[in-house]
C-alpha cells in the first residue's frame, strides 16, 4: 500500500513532550491548575485525614465510644480526654471519630445515588427531548420547589427514621440538581461536531450517549458531586439533630449536637467539638468542590 | 532622504507560554513609503498578526511583549511612546481593521455612535459636524442609504456591510497608515470583491499606505504593491509584487505559490510543501525552513541565514544560502 | 451509457422553521429549495457557492443526518430519504462524511486508532486486534504513521487532524464520501497536501466524492463535475471544463470574475456585484439573484426561472436562456 504525501512534521518525540498522551496530560494539567490554590489543597488534606479517620478510626480511638464513665460526666477538654466527655462520661474525641466514619457513609452514599440517578435522568432527557425531557424536568422542578430539608424531613417522616432513610431521602433531594446539570451538559454536547460525526458513521443511540456524550459530563458529575457532599453531611446532621435519623446512642454528628442542647448552658464542650467537626468537614468539601470546579472547567481545558 | 511612512527594524515581540517565553517575532525589518500598499504575507503562526499588533502597540491584553528593534512611524518611534500619546496616534493617523467584522464592532451601540467615537477624539467635531462627517465616510464606502445605517446596531447589518463600517471607522481620521489584518478573510467571495475594490479606490483617492495582512495570495496579487513573506516569526523574503510571483526567490515563497490552485490554470497534481510549520517553542536550528525545504542542504540544518539583498538590489531580499551561492564566481556579491 | 447513478437527488427541498415573536407567526428559512442532481459512480460532484446558499445543509440531506421537507434522495437505486432512522444506520457503511473543522469532527478524549476505527466497530464484527490492525494500516495510508495511533487529536495539526478524519471515512471502504469543506480551515501549504491526498485515495479506492466548497479554485482543480448554487438553489450544472469555459448564469460568471487571482500580471475585467446576499429568511421574488444580477430583465422578478439543460450536460435556470430555447434554436 503506497504512502501519500508524508506528513511527518511533527514527530512523536515533539508531540510527547507536549505532555505525553492525552488523558496523561489532561490528569497532569488538572493537579497543576488544582495545585495551586492552596486553600483548596489544605481542605483536600483536611478531607484525606478524614477519610483516613474513617478507615482506620477504631486502631485511633483512645477509648470506646460506648463506654460510659460514670466517674467522670461532662468534663471539660482535659489531657485525658482531649475533647471532654459527654453526659454520660463518653469520651467525645472517640465518639467524633466513629461518627467520622457514619457520616461520610451516609453522605457519600446519598449523593452517590443522586449522582447515578440524576445523571442517568439528565441524559436522557437532554438527548431525546420531547415528553420525556418535559416528564423530568417538570419532575424535578416539583422537587426543586420544596426546601431541602422539609423534603428530606417528609421523606423520613414517610418512610420513618433510621440511617438509611436518611441517605434515601438526601439522594432523593439531590437527584434534580445533577439531572439539571447534566442535561445541559447534554443538550450541549448533542450540538458538537464529533456527535454529528458519529452519527454520521452511523452510530446508534446508545453508542453516541454513552462513548461521546457521557464522557463530557464526567467532570460536571465530580464537581457537582464535591459541592453537594457538604450540603449532604449537613442535611443528615439537621435529620439527626430533629431525631429522625440516627438512634442518639449511635455518635452520629447531628445526634451528639442534639444530645448536647440539654447541657449547652453548664457543658458547652459538648456541643461545640461536634459542631466545629461538622462545620470544618463541610467547609473543606466546599472548598474542594470550588477548586476543582477551578480546575475542571471545560472552558479552560485544551 | 525622504523618510518612510513607517520603518519597521529588528522587531522582537515575546510571549509568555506555560512557565518559558517563546519569540513569536523573531527580528522583523520592512519599510512602507507614503501611498504604498505593503503585504505581509504568511500562514498560521507566522506572527504576521503580532507584528501588526506589535506595530499599534496593541498587546497590553495579550500576553505578549515587545522585546526589542523599533517601529518609527513618520520618524517617531512607537515603541518608545507611552499611553497617552500612543492613543492620540492610534484611530488618528495609524488605523486598523481586523478580521472579524462580527466581534469587532460593539454590539450594544449604534453605528452612528461608535463612527462619531474617533471623529470626536480626534478632530474634534461638535455633535453635529460629527454626524455628518459620519454619514459622510459611510457614503465613502459604498453604504447604500446611510443616514438610514447611522441609527442601526451591528447585528442588523450582513457581514460585509460590517466591513464597510469598520472601514469607514477607520479612514474617518485620514490616518496615513491602514494596517488590515485579513479584511477579507471572513467573507463571501462576491463581497470580498466588493471590499477589495473598495480598498483600491480608497488608496488611490487619499494617497493612504497600507499594511495588508493577509495569507491568500490571490488578494496579494490584486492590492499589493511590495510584499513581505513571513516565516516563523522571520522575513523570508521580500519582493515587488510582480517579482514576487514571476521569480520567487525563497523556497518556502516558491512553495507557497505552486500549492495554490490557481484559477484556470491547470495541473494535474499540486505541489505541496511537505510537513506543518512548526512549533514557535520547539524550532529546528539553523534555517527554520530547512526540515520541510526541498533544496535544503548541510549548512541550512545547522546555520541560519540571514536576510540578504538578492542581485545586490534594495527592494529585494531573500533568507536562503542558495540566493547566496554566487560568491563562488570571483568578485560577485550574494 | 447509461448507468445507474450512484446518488440522485431530485426536487430536494429543507425548511427550517423559524418562530417569531409573541404573535408566533411562523417564518421559514427555506435553506435548499427544490434542487435535483445525479452523481455517477467515480466521479467528484463539487457543490459551490456562498454562505447561505444551501450547499452543506444538501449535503447533510443526502447523508440523511437531516430530513427532506419534501423531494427524494437516491442511492444506488434505492430511495433513501423516507427510511426510517433505523433502516438508514446500516445503509451509512457506504457513506461517509468528512467535516470542515478538523478540531471540532474528532473527540478530543478518544485515542486516534478508536477514532479511526470507530466505522468499523459500527459496522463490522472485527476483533478489537482485527481493529486496529486496520486502523494502523489505514494511517499508513493517509500519510501518518502507525505510531500516532496511541495519540490524542490536539497532539495534532490541523492538516493532520483532517488525515486522521479522512482515514476514519475510509475505513468501512465507502461508496460515496461527503467531504464538507474540507481544505477550508487549513493554511494554504497543507490544503494542497490534503487535496493531493484526496485525488490519490479516489483513484486507489475507486471512490465517489460529493465535495463542498465555497473555494473555486479548489474546485476546479479536483473536480469532474459541478453545482452552482446561490440562496438554496442551483444555478447552474456543468462538468468543469464547461463551467469554467462558458459559464452562462449571470451569478456563476460574477462568482469566477471575484476570485482573486495570484499573479498581478493578469489584468482581468471585474463583475462587482451590487449588494449583499439576501438573507434566506426573506428571499426575493422570481429569481432569487435578480437583486443583484447585471442582466436582470422584468420577467425575472416575478417568475422563478426553471431549471433545464441548454446544451448536453449543461442546465442553467436563467431567463435569458429561456428566450434563446424559445427564440428558436
Amino acid at each position: 500500500m503506497s504512502n501519500h504525501s508524508t506528513a511527518e512534521g511533527a514527530p512523536p518525540s515533539v508531540a510527547a513532550s507536549r505532555g505525553g498522551s492525552g488523558s496523561n496530560s489532561r490528569v497532569r494539567a488538572f493537579f497543576h491548575t488544582f495545585s495551586r490554590q492552596w486553600l483548596a489543597m489544605a481542605a483536600a488534606c483536611f478531607i484525606l485525614l478524614l477519610f483516613i479517620i474513617a478507615i482506620f478510626g477504631p486502631m485511633m480511638m483512645p477509648y470506646d465510644p460506648q463506654a460510659p464513665d460514670y466517674d467522670a460526666l461532662m468534663e471539660g477538654p482535659s489531657r485525658a480526654h482531649w475533647a471532654g466527655t459527654d453526659e454520660y462520661g463518653r469520651d467525645i474525641l472517640s465518639r467524633l471519630i466513629e461518627g467520622t466514619r457514619l457520616t461520610l457513609a451516609v453522605s457519600l452514599s446519598a449523593v452517590l445515588i443522586a449522582a447515578v440517578l440524576g445523571t442517568v435522568l439528565g441524559l436522557l432527557s437532554g438527548y431525546y427531548g420531547g415528553w420525556l425531557d418535559r416528564l423530568i424536568m417538570r419532575g424535578s422542578d416539583v422537587l426543586f420547589s420544596f426546601p431541602d430539608l422539609l423534603l428530606a424531613i417528609g421523606i423520613v417522616a414517610i418512610l420513618g427514621p433510621g440511617l438509611i432513610n436518611v441517605v434515601i431521602a438526601v439522594a432523593v433531594f439531590g437527584t434534580p440538581s445533577f439531572a439539571r446539570i447534566i442535561r445541559s451538559v447534554t443538550l450541549s454536547a448533542k450540538e458538537t461536531l464529533f456527535v454529528e460525526a458519529a452519527r454520521s458513521m452511523g452510530a446508534g443511540n446508545g453508542r453516541i450517549i454513552w462513548r461521546h456524550i457521557f464522557p463530557e459530563t464526567v467532570s460536571s458529575i465530580i464537581v457537582n458531586i464535591s459541592m453537594r457532599i457538604g450540603g449532604a453531611i449537613l442535611a443528615a446532621a439537621s435529620l439527626s439533630f430533629l431525631g429522625m435519623g440516627a438512634k442518639t446512642s449511635e455518635p452520629d454528628w447531628g445526634a451528639m449536637l442534639s444530645m448536647g442542647r440539654d447541657y449547652l448552658s453548664i457543658a458547652p464542650h459538648i456541643v461545640y467539638f461536634p459542631g466545629l467537626t461538622i462545620f470544618l468537614a463541610v467547609l473543606a468539601f466546599n472548598l474542594v468542590g470550588d477548586g476543582l470546579r477551578d480546575a475542571l472547567d471545560p472552558k479552560i481545558k485544551p | 532622504m525622504a523618510q518612510h511612512l513607517l520603518e519597521v527594524q529588528g522587531l522582537k515581540t515575546e510571549f509568555k507560554r506555560g512557565g518559558g517565553r517563546i519569540m513569536a517575532v523573531s527580528g522583523v525589518d520592512f519599510h512602507i513609503k507614503k501611498g504604498e500598499v505593503l503585504g505581509l504575507v504568511g500562514e498560521s503562526g507566522c506572527g504576521k498578526s503580532v507584528t501588526s499588533l506589535s506595530i499599534m502597540r496593541l498587546l497590553k491584553d495579550t500576553p505578549g511583549r515587545i522585546a526589542g528593534g523599533s517601529v518609527r512611524f513618520e520618524g517617531t518611534d512607537l515603541t518608545t511612546l507611552g499611553d497617552t500619546e500612543m492613543r492620540r496616534i492610534r484611530g488618528n493617523d495609524m488605523a486598523m481593521i481586523f478580521q472579524e467584522p462580527m466581534t469587532s464592532l460593539n454590539p450594544v451601540l449604534r453605528i452612528g455612535k461608535q463612527l462619531e467615537e474617533p471623529i470626536r477624539i480626534h478632530l474634534g467635531y461638535g455633535r453635529k459636524q460629527a454626524r455628518e462627517h459620519a454619514i459622510h465616510m459611510l457614503r465613502l464606502v459604498g453604504i447604500p442609504r446611510a443616514e438610514e445605517v447611522i441609527h442601526d446596531y451591528p447585528h442588523q447589518l450582513s457581514g460585509g456591510m460590517r466591513q464597510r463600517v469598520m472601514i469607514a471607522m477607520a479612514m474617518s481620521c485620514s490616518p496615513k497608515l491602514l494596517i488590515a489584518d485579513e479584511p477579507t478573510t471572513a467573507l463571501d467571495v462576491t463581497i470580498q470583491a466588493q471590499i477589495l475594490d473598495l480598498m483600491k479606490r480608497l488608496k488611490e483617492e487619499q494617497d493612504m499606505g497600507m499594511l495588508l495582512i493577509t495569507h491568500d495570495l490571490g488578494v496579494v496579487a490584486e492590492l499589493c504593491d511590495r510584499v513581505v513573506v513571513m516565516y516563523a516569526g522571520r522575513v523570508v523574503e521580500e519582493a515587488p509584487v510582480r517579482e514576487l510571483f514571476a521569480d520567487p526567490q525563497h523556497p518556502y515563497t516558491k512553495g507557497l505559490i505552486q500549492s495554490v490552485p490557481k484559477l484556470r490554470h491547470k495541473v494535474r497534481r499540486l505541489d505541496s510543501i511537505k510537513g506543518n510549520v512548526p512549533d514557535l517553542s520547539q524550532m529546528p536550528a539553523g534555517c527554520k525552513f530547512a526540515p520541510r525545504c526541498q533544496f535544503a542542504m548541510e549548512q541550512c540544518h545547522v546555520q541560519e541565514p540571514e536576510l540578504v539583498a538578492v542581485n545586490g538590489r534594495s527592494d529585494r531580499s531573500s533568507r536562503c544560502f542558495l540566493t547566496q551561492e554566487p560568491q563562488v564566481e570571483g568578485g560577485g556579491e550574494g | 451509457m447509461n448507468e445507474q447513478p450512484l446518488i440522485e437527488v431530485k426536487n430536494l427541498k429543507k425548511s427550517f422553521e423559524i418562530k417569531k415573536g409573541f404573535l408566533g407567526q411562523k417564518k421559514y428559512l427555506r435553506a435548499v429549495d427544490g434542487i435535483s442532481f445525479a452523481i455517477r459512480k467515480g466521479e467528484t460532484f463539487s457543490l459551490v457557492g456562498e454562505s447561505g446558499c444551501g450547499k452543506s445543509t444538501t449535503g447533510r440531506l443526502v447523508t440523511r443526518l437531516l430530513q427532506p421537507t419534501e423531494g427524494e434522495v437516491w442511492f444506488e437505486g434505492s430511495r433513501i430519504s423516507d427510511l426510517p432512522e433505523s433502516r438508514m444506520r446500516p445503509l451509512r457503511k457506504h457513506m461517509q462524511m468528512v467535516f470542515q473543522d478538523p478540531y471540532a469532527s474528532l473527540n478530543p478524549r478518544m485515542k486516534v486508532k478508536d477514532l479511526v476505527a470507530e466505522p468499523l466497530l459500527i459496522h463490522t464484527k472485527l476483533t478489537p486486534g482485527e481493529r486496529d490492525k486496520l486502523a494502523h494500516e489505514l494511517l499508513e495510508t493517509v500519510g501518518l504513521s502507525s505510531m500516532h495511533a496511541e495519540r490524542f487529536p490536539h497532539e495534532f495539526s490541523g492538516g493532520q487532524r483532517q488525515r486522521i478524519g479522512i482515514a476514519r471515512a475510509l475505513s468501512v471502504r465507502p461508496s460515496l464520501i461527503v467531504a464538507d469543506e474540507p481544505v477550508s480551515a487549513l493554511d494554504v501549504s497543507i490544503q494542497s497536501q490534503v487535496l493531493n491526498l484526496l485525488q490519490d485515495l479516489q483513484e486507489e479506492y475507486g471512490l465517489t466524492y460529493l465535495f463542498i466548497s465555497h473555494d473555486l479554485s479548489v474546485v476546479e482543480h479536483i473536480s469532474d463535475r459541478i453545482g452552482v448554487m446561490y440562496l438554496g438553489s442551483l444555478v447552474e450544472t456543468a462538468d468543469k471544463d464547461t463551467l469554467y469555459d462558458r459559464p452562462l448564469h449571470p451569478y456563476t460568471q460574477a462568482l469566477l470574475s471575484s476570485v482573486p487571482i495570484p499573479d498581478p500580471s493578469l489584468k482581468r475585467e471585474r463583475i462587482i456585484l451590487t449588494g449583499d446576499l439576501p438573507s434566506p429568511v426573506n428571499p426575493p421574488t422570481g429569481c432569487r439573484f435578480h437583486t443583484r444580477c447585471p442582466s436582470c430583465m422584468e420577467v425575472c422578478k416575478t417568475a422563478t426561472p426553471v431549471f433545464r439543460e441548454v446544451e448536453p450536460g449543461h442546465e442553467v435556470a436563467c431567463h435569458l436562456y429561456d428566450e434563446a430555447v424559445m427564440g428558436g434554436k
